[in-house]
Order: C-alpha cells, then structure tokens, then sequence
C-alpha cells in the first residue's frame, strides 16, 4: 500500500535524481545525525544501493566522541567516500563558544563548509534541512542558489513549482539542494523505524537523558527521557511540547539567530 | 484516506486580509503552538511594544515582522484528530505573487480569505485566478473580520455573493463559504455562538472534508525518463509515474522518439520481482529491447499516448523581473523535457485581477501578468492537453538562468502542423462478428484522420462502421470526415457512450433504417 511514508521518500527521491542529472560536482554534507542520516538511506533508494557523490563531514573538533565513531563506522558500511573538512586556522587559534556561539558557529561550520566547497569546487551540496525545524529554514527552496560570497537571497527567491527547479547557476555559485526539506522531524522517526536504519546511539536514553538534536558538545544539551527504543522515542515525540531545537544553544542566541547565520551560509 | 497522509493547505487573499492571523489561530487552537515558541513571539511583541502577534509564526524573517508584511511563502504543520495538515502561507503583496505562486502550486486544497468588511479586492482576484491556473479544486471561502462589521448576516451575504460570481468566472466552485473572525477564533476549530445564522462547517471542519489529490490507476500511464543509468550491466530508466500504472510485460511507447518495446522488469533499490508501479511512485524500468532513449522522452502506451507537440498555446503567468516578449526564444521545461520554444505571439494580454483582455497580439507581459501565448518549439516533446492530464499539460519557462514563469496547455499542434494524433483508420478499424467499430475512446487530445482506399471500398461494399467516441470534442473530426466522402452520419444509442455509425449513403439506407435506435443529423 502507497503510504504517506511513502509520498515523501518518492518526492525525495525525484529530488536527488534531479540534482545528479544536473550537476556535475555534488557532494552531501553530513552532520552525523538522524536527518542526514536519513537523507543517505533515502540517496541509496535513489541510486539503487549507491552513494554516487562524497559525502563531507565539517569537523568542528567539538563532537561527541560517539558520534565521530558512528560516523567513520557507517561510511565504511556504506562504501561511501568521506571527506572532513575542518577550519583549522580557526581551530589553532583557539575558537570556541566562550568567543560567542555565533561567531563560533560562522568560523567553524560556516566557514569550514565555505572552504571546503571553494577547495573541491562543488556546484551543488545535499543538505538535510527542513521546514518544520526552525523559521527561516521554512522559507526554504528545494533548490536554493547562493550567490559567490555564500549569501542566501532570502527575500527574493526565483520561483519554485510543479517539481521544476532552478538548477542553472552563475561560475562561482552553488546550489543548496534539500531533498528532505518536505519531512516533518515525526516523519523521519516512522521512516528510520520502517526501513531499519541505524542512527548514533546517542539519541537513546541513558541514565534519564537522551539527545533529540545532535551537535557540538558545549552548545548542546540533552533532553530528560526514558526512551530506549524507536517505538518509544516515537511515542515521546507526541507529547513534547518544546521545539526540537530547543536543546540547541546557537538558535537561542537571539530571534533572528538563524536566518543571520543561514544568510551567511550556515546549514 | 490514510489518516497519517497529510493534507496541504495553501491560505491565498488580498494582502491584510488576515492570512497569518488565521493560520495563528489554527495553531493556536488546536494547540499546536510550541510552548517556547509562544514565549519567544511574546517576548518579541513585548520588546516591540504590541500585542502577541499570531503572524509571527510564519513570518519568521526579522525583514517580515518589522514591516508587517509576509514576504515568502512558509510551511508549518499542525494536527486535528482527523489528520496531520502542512499549512502553506503565501504573500499577498502583488510584489510577492512568485512566492504566493511557489506556496500554492505543491497545495492539495485552498482557503481563499476575504475581508468581510473591505470585500473582495485584486489580490482577491489575481489569487482566485492562480488557483485556477494551478488546477487546485477544493477552495473553501472564509469571510473574516466579521467582528469588525458586528457579525452582520447582510454585509457577509454581500460578500459571499461577490466572491461566488467572481469564482464562477474563473471555474472555481468554492465547497464551502464560511463567516470567521480570526481574532476572535469564530468559526476557525470552534463555534463561538456569534454567528447563529450560519449552519455550515467550521474552518477545521471543512479542511477535514478534502481529499489528497493523487491520480487514480485508470488514468493513462505517463512516466517521464529522468534519467538513464548503466549500472550493474543493466540499462535503467530511473523516473516517476506521473499518472497511471506501468506493469511487467506492458508494450509500451518512448515519446517523441515512438520507439516500441516490452517492459522487462520494475525496479526498486532492496525489492526484487515487482510486478507494478502506480502514480507517484518512483522506479526504474529496464526493456526487452536495447535502445538508445533518453532524458526527458515519455513512456505510455500505444493506446492514449501523449501527443508529439511543436506547437503549444497555452494560458502563462509571468514572474520574473524582465517582461515575457513575443518573438523571444525561452527554454521550457515540461516533465523532464526541455525544449526550445519561441513565443510566437502574446494572442491576448490579460489583467489578472479583473481577467480583462487589456490588449490582443501584444508586445510584452509585465511581471504578474498573465496572457495566451503561442510558443513554436525547435524540438519535438510529448505533452498533453491541461484537461487530460494535469502533469503533463503544464510547463515551466526559464529566463536566463531562473524559472521565469509558468504555463498551462490549452492547444497542441505536431510538426506537419496537423492538431495532435493521427488515426491511421486501416489500423484502428477493427471487424467482428458484431459489426465494425473503430474504437476512438482512448484517444486524449485532437485528433485526425488519414482515410485509405481500403477503408473507403470497405464502407462501399455496405459495410457500416460504429465510432465510440471519448467525449464531444471528437464529433468534429467524426463529421468531417462523412461529410468529405459523402457518408451518412447518424448517432447510436445502443450502446454505453457516444457511439456514432458511419455508412455509404444510398447503400444500405433501408437496412439501418430498421434498426430503430438512431437519431438523424
């Protein structure tokens, strides 16, 4: 039976066919959590097993432990080349959230992403972003230009419609792609149940804590739970009230703290 | 439906018509309204010295909430008992009509909202009339600020009128006009008691009517090739079923190409033997026979395929920044076709707020205008009328580098300049021991016939032929072509459907006289 499930992993997969027809140099941008994770599984079905382009993991040096375990383990599993990418004037000179988290954020995911594109010269990135995270990512296209300094032109996007995306760019452009843009964070929960997709341990509960959006160790903060299973975590789902992003302190930082970093080129 | 399939709401009107506010208030009460994100608005409104703003969560972007004006097109979600829903807000500024646009094409269902106090104004209109163009059906009406006009039964009859007939002019049947205060929640998710005159559905009971649009399986079968993948020794054409369904073992057709072959297996990534695949499904498909086809060709079948166009009119609205001009080649994108196409004539300039024709055979379409244009394509591509298939009747026009605008099709015409499918009736003529037919149901688009000598002496031996027709628009061609041989022409109503009999005049006049279920012309 066709399912809701369903509809989104088709559109998703529309999406990334789309992008490998059209763009020459794509790379996924990899954040070691359960929407990229996802996002990979969903590049699989598309591709039938493959991951035809790198996947890049911007290294904050600030991670989990956990999580960059996860990370090298499961791309071996894949079979898919990893590239990190890492700031490393930013990170020699010290950089951390005591410098203020936002700034931190610019120099170390930003920055470190803006330098990674330039470096390998990638025209189209797969990011795994959606709408009913946070404000300004609502506003996203499926395919979102931005421009050579890395600007998003948030108040005038081209038009997006009948899955016709704008997938023509200037030299020295690139092209954000958000092929689960349409997933609600609910969505992705049944979808990593059905399809059995392994994600980071850290999302279960230990000891009365479990992470419901993973990052940088210093700006994020577990939630309480007792939820050990899928199943489980997908009850509690349904009774919090508090955004997923709650957890996350950059986004708190101010009201506009997001559409100012995602102008500048952040995730 | 599935109650996990959710539904998705495009809320259009007239720029402070009071969208945001009511999409606050669905949030609002049906508690879907996170905790901290109430406090992070209240916090805002307070620093900013006003009352909580329902409006500020969708406008999220600090440019949105300093001026009071929604610039782009959000997304949020909320539930009802019944489903989960994706509330699409689009702009009202004229300004913003590309992001309204965006917000309203991927919608299942609309609610239009108008002013109860103001009434119907352009944007009311222009909006009415995208619904329209995008093919979205299921519009519900909400009359607000009826708070301001003291809930008064007259003044909202008024505007229910107006709305009514300027929807009629645009074919929108609206399924429900209700009266609402968004302010103060009447009518939105409950009764408040202030409006006892009314005895229709609430805002939320009315979305909960409305069905997920999704093709059904007996549509003809259209499934762009998006891409072609050598992989694993196999040669795979990756793409999505638009409408219909594609089986095992189908003979099917690649248009505009008109290569022939069987399919040999449907795949998935992790599934093996599939034995079909129906609308919105996404697959790959390999063949019996080795060809070579490409991006953007079209499978279906040999019976109710797409037509071969090089020729397209079409209703467009225009977007982008740069006028549309006749005589300027653009590239169009349809499906996964991509074709050159001149526009060879702007045949009407329409005012999309009144729907005017402002001038025939013009120059230019300014942005937010809309128009009938003619556009000669350098390529073959196979499309169908709007009125066939949806998916297939509508295109994209690039401008440079980004999308440009967007066009429904109302016309089609091949390269020899002939509209649509030619009906070789040699092919098509099928002889029983019923009688003779030639079966024209299946045919979607224009068509034509080519007329051999076979066909004629068969006729001239007194044979009579049965045409079962699709609809009335192929009486045309139907009659044309008795009258050119000099054929009598007469309707059957024996059977299911239009069914019209074709004979040699003289011939067999008295024999079909007795079968007495004709009608003459």
């Amino acid at each position: 039976m066709y399912d809701h499930l369903d509809e989104l992993e088709a559109q998703s997969i529309y999406i990334f066919r789309e992008a490998y027809r059209k763009f020459e140099n794509l790379a996924m941008l990899y954040s070691i959590g359960k929407d990229s994770t996802t996002m990979i599984h969903l590049a699989r079905k598309a591709f039938f097993g493959r991951i035809p382009f790198p996947l890049v993991h911007i290294d904050t040096t600030y991670k989990y432990p956990e999580m960059i375990a996860y990370r090298d383990r499961m791309a071996r599993e894949w079979g898919a080349e990893l590239i990190v990418g890492r700031n490393e004037e930013a990170v020699t000179s010290g950089m951390g959230p005591e410098r203020g988290r936002l700034v931190c954020c610019e120099k170390l995911k930003s920055e470190g992403l803006t330098r990674i594109i330039e470096q390998k010269q990638f025209n189209g990135l797969f990011l795994g972003i959606r709408r009913d995270e946070e404000g300004s990512r609502a506003k996203e296209r499926v395919f979102s230009p931005r421009d050579k300094n890395f600007e998003w032109a948030y108040k005038d996007q081209p038009p997006e419609l009948w899955d016709q995306f704008n997938t023509s760019f200037e030299p020295g452009t690139h092209i954000r792609i958000h092929p689960i843009l349409h997933w609600t964070e609910l969505n992705i929960w049944e979808y990593i149940q059905r399809e059995k997709i392994e994600i980071c341990g850290l999302y279960f509960a230990q000891n009365g804590k479990r992470f419901r959006s993973l990052g940088c160790m210093p700006c994020t903060t577990p939630i309480d739970s007792g939820a050990t299973t899928l199943t489980e975590i997908i009850e509690e789902l349904k009774t919090l009230k508090d955004p997923e992003r709650a957890g996350r302190a950059q986004d708190q930082e101010n009201a506009y703290a997001m559409q100012k970093l995602r102008a500048k080129g952040y995730m | 439906m599935n109650q996990n399939e959710s539904l998705k709401i495009v809320i259009v009107g007239h720029v402070d018509h009071g969208k945001s506010t009511l999409i606050g208030r669905l949030f609002y009460d049906t508690g879907s309204i996170p905790e901290v994100r109430y406090n992070e608005i209240a916090a805002t409104c307070k620093a900013q010295g006003r009352a909580f703003e329902f409006a500020y969560l969708m406008d999220a972007l600090e440019e949105e909430r300093d001026q009071n004006i929604t610039i782009d097109t959000a997304s949020t979600f909320f539930k009802t008992a019944q489903r989960p829903y994706v509330i699409i807000d689009a702009p009202g500024h004229k300004q913003f009509l590309k992001n309204m646009i965006t917000g309203a094409a991927s919608a299942d269902a609309a609610i239009l909202l108008v002013d109860g106090a103001e009434g119907v104004r352009e944007q009311t209109r222009r909006h009415a009339y995208v619904l329209s163009l995008l093919g979205i059906r299921q519009v519900v009406v909400a009359i607000n600020k009826l708070d301001m006009v003291n809930y008064d039964r007259n003044r909202f009859q008024k505007v229910e009128n107006d709305i009514r007939a300027f929807l009629h002019s645009v074919n929108i049947v609206p399924s429900y006009v209700v009266p609402i205060s968004a302010r103060d929640g009447e009518n939105i998710a409950k009764r408040q008691g202030k409006v006892p005159w009314y005895k229709g559905p609430t805002i939320l009971e009315a979305l909960d009517t409305f069905g997920n649009v999704r093709g059904d399986a007996g549509a003809p079968l259209r499934l762009p090739v998006q891409d072609v993948y050598t992989w694993d020794g196999k040669r795979i054409y990756a793409g999505r079923v638009e409408t219909g369904q594609v089986n095992k073992g189908d003979e099917i057709i690649f248009l505009p190409s008109g290569k022939l072959t069987t399919v040999k297996t449907i795949e998935k990534w992790q599934e093996t033997d599939l034995s079909l695949a129906g609308a919105g499904e996404c697959v790959g498909i390999t063949t019996e026979d080795e060809l070579f086809v490409e991006r953007g060709e079209v499978i279906s079948r040999r019976k109710r395929k797409p037509v071969k166009a090089r020729k397209i009119r079409a209703s467009i609205f225009w977007l982008a920044d740069r006028p549309f001009q006749a005589g300027k080649t653009y590239t169009i994108k349809l499906g996964t076709a991509e074709a050159q196409a001149t526009a060879t004539a702007i045949e009407e300039r329409l005012d999309s707020s009144t729907l005017e024709v402002t001038e025939r055979y013009a120059a230019e379409l300014l942005p937010s205008e809309v128009g009938k244009v003619l556009f000669t394509l350098k390529n073959d591509i196979a499309a169908d009328l709007y009125s066939d298939n949806i998916r297939l009747g509508r295109f994209v026009i690039e401008d440079g580098l980004l999308i440009g605008g967007g066009g429904i099709i109302q016309g089609l015409t091949d390269e020899s300049g002939t509209s649509a499918q030619r009906i070789c009736l040699n092919e098509h003529l099928i002889i029983g021991d019923e009688g003779s037919s030639v079966d024209l149901a299946g045919e979607g688009g224009g068509i034509e016939f080519d007329v051999s000598t076979e066909f004629l002496d068969y006729l001239g031996q007194g044979n009579r032929v049965l045409f079962r027709l699709r609809d009335l628009t192929q009486l045309e061609p139907v009659a044309h072509l008795a009258f050119e041989h000099d054929l009598v022409f007469r309707f059957s109503r024996a059977a299911e459907g239009i069914n019209i009999i074709l004979y040699k005049r003289g011939v067999l006049d008295e024999v079909v006289d007795d079968v007495d279920d004709g009608t003459y012309i």
